[in-house]
């Protein structure tokens, strides 16, 4: 086991009144893959959210390598590298494919930065470089999530919060987006990924959690999860562990 | 025909003031989904300045722009300090419309106090002189007024399109909960939108106080031609509102050349209905975000 990079204890959030989050508790890995899975409603974006700064705890610690980031802005966490890559469409898209990975450096001052790491991006993302003048909302649905995930590389994060990537995407598409979020991490980049798809989420975590009704209910490594009857029943069906 | 032609120029010029007037107002829905009623009165507050500026320094009403676009400007970021930004938090866009609406009542009450309700002209020296372009008497105040609103329009674009606070504006009106991931403050965005569409309706209201007789009341025609125009461009659409704004210039100035000056401003709201009931979206307004 490597240190934890992220750690949440006893996280209280919510929307206006009402929590949605009730004392999470939660450990992400320095470089590991940590998949997040649950019922809808669970949470798991609330969690994301509540990382990322959108919005702000109303109880409990958020730390990353120790450091508090618990209800600090968007912008703060942001330069303490987390970027959040949410579960709805994030593309601006009346702008253009590079002018969309641009605004991933926004928070960059140094201009000779931002040109050298989009270079590298065009270099590792293909689809940059080749489509970089079209309207970013003319891509397809999977063409739009890898343009994300790149988007969010601009920052050179040392933690990427992902949110359902494969969600809507076509076998194809999803299959990319699973081998991308497995490079980046290699790249040596954490991930948590919130998975709608818990096998495959799971597949390719190291280590996994299950949220039910705002707490986090199970912890483990991806495969001991994949295997544990209780959560094959409530989150994979019934059918064998089978690559899905 | 040379009537017509005739009221297809002054459509033109008197087009493009319009379009610098609703431009903030798309700007700012754009941004912050709030409707800003106010903006007819923060022209007529513009026509006051300038004329006051003209009648009591002798400044020229189209330079006094330079004076009150960033008085306006400040004034715009203040009110979106004190009322905007505590409101949006708490209940949301549909009160900001009466907020945004009690300021155009605040603002047409201080007038009627501080001016009186008679109606105003700014009148400076070339006010009555016009050029015959083959063969078409044009007043040089209309193409005066043509041409300071496309150099701020054009400014504006160019703000919009080349500099990074550009960007956070377009990505705010695009997806405001991405721009914020990705570190634009939105409340900053807010604010300065808000300022540079007061500021943008000031400007316009300094042309608007050569051309027309103004009085503190006149923002009521003045914001349902803007808010037609708004709609018919759609929402939140720059380019959008300047074509609607030609277009509505030209079809208001036409009416009233071929039919009768009291049906013109009918265009307007026969245009609004039409809109709303048949393509609400407007011309160029995409039904998700993201027209800017
Ligand atoms: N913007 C919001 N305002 C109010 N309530 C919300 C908002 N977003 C989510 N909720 C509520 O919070 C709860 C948890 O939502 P959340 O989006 O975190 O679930 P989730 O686990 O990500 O679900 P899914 O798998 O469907 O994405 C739900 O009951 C949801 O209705
Ligand atoms: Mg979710």
């Amino acid at each position: 086991m490597g240190t934890a990079l992220l750690r949440l204890q006893g996280v209280v959030a919510g929307y206006g009144r009402g929590d949605v989050l009730h004392g999470v508790d939660l450990t992400v890995e320095e470089g590991a893959v940590t998949c997040l899975i649950g019922p809808n409603g669970a949470g798991k974006s609330t969690v994301l959210k509540t990382v990322s700064g959108l919005l702000r705890p109303k109880r409990g610690r958020i730390t990353l390598l120790g450091r508090d980031i618990g209800g600090l802005s968007p912008q703060a966490v942001l330069s303490h590298g987390v970027v959040h890559v949410p579960q709805e469409r994030s593309l601006f898209p009346s702008m253009s494919v590079w002018d969309n990975v641009l605004m991933g450096g926004f928070v960059l001052r140094d201009r000779a930065v931002v040109r050298r790491r989009i270079e590298h991006i065009a270099d590792r993302f293909p689809i940059v470089a080749n489509r970089r003048h079209e309207r970013a909302g003319s891509l397809s649905g999977g063409e739009q999530k890898i343009v994300e995930i790149a988007r969010a590389l601009m920052l050179d994060p040392v933690l990427v919060l992902m949110d359902e990537p494969s969600t809507g995407l076509d076998p194809r598409a999803r299959q990319l987006v699973f081998h991308t979020i497995t490079e980046i991490n290699e790249g040596g980049r954490t991930v948590l990924l919130v998975e709608q798809n818990a096998r495959s989420g799971l597949a390719i975590a190291h280590h996994g959690a299950v949220m039910e009704s705002g707490r986090v209910r199970l912890e483990g490594t991806g495969s001991s999860l994949l295997a544990d009857p209780e959560v094959a029943r409530l989150f994979l069906g019934a059918a064998p562990a089978n690559r899905g | 025909m040379h009537l017509l032609v005739q009221a297809v120029i002054l459509g033109i010029l008197i087009g493009g003031v319009y379009a610098l007037m609703a431009s903030g107002l798309t700007l700012v829905f754009g941004i912050m989904r709030v409707i800003n009623v106010a903006q007819g009165a923060m022209v007529i507050l513009g026509a006051y300045l300038s004329y006051t500026l003209f009648s009591s320094v002798g400044i020229d009403p189209l330079l006094s722009i330079l004076l009150i676009a960033p008085v306006m400007f400040a004034l715009g970021v203040g009110i979106h300090r004190v009322f905007i930004r505590a409101l949006r938090a708490e209940s949301g866009e549909e009160m900001s419309l009466l907020v945004t609406w009690a300021t155009a009542l605040a603002i047409e009450g201080v007038l009627s106090v501080t001016y009186t309700t008679n109606l105003r002209s700014t009148i400076p020296g070339y006010a009555q002189r016009s050029w015959i372009i083959l063969g078409y008497r044009v007043a040089e105040v209309r193409v005066f007024g043509f041409v300071i609103s496309v150099v701020i329009l054009s400014a504006l674009s160019l703000l919009l399109a080349r500099t990074r606070f550009g960007r956070s504006v377009r990505a705010t009106v695009q997806n405001p909960t991405s721009a914020k991931l990705l570190g634009v403050d939105a409340d900053r965005v807010s604010a300065l939108g808000f300022g540079i569409g007061i500021s943008t309706a000031a400007a316009a209201g300094a042309v608007f106080g050569i051309i027309y007789p103004f009085n503190p009341g006149s923002h009521y025609d003045l914001i349902s031609r803007l808010l037609s125009i708004v709609v018919l461009g759609g929402l939140g659409s720059l380019g959008g509102a300047v074509v609607a704004a030609l277009l509505l210039g030209v079809g208001e100035s036409v009416v009233a050349v071929m039919i009768s000056p009291s049906w013109s401003s009918f265009v307007f709201f026969i245009v609004l209905i039409v809109i709303l009931v048949f393509r609400p979206q407007g011309l160029f307004g995409v039904r998700e975000r993201g027209a800017l």
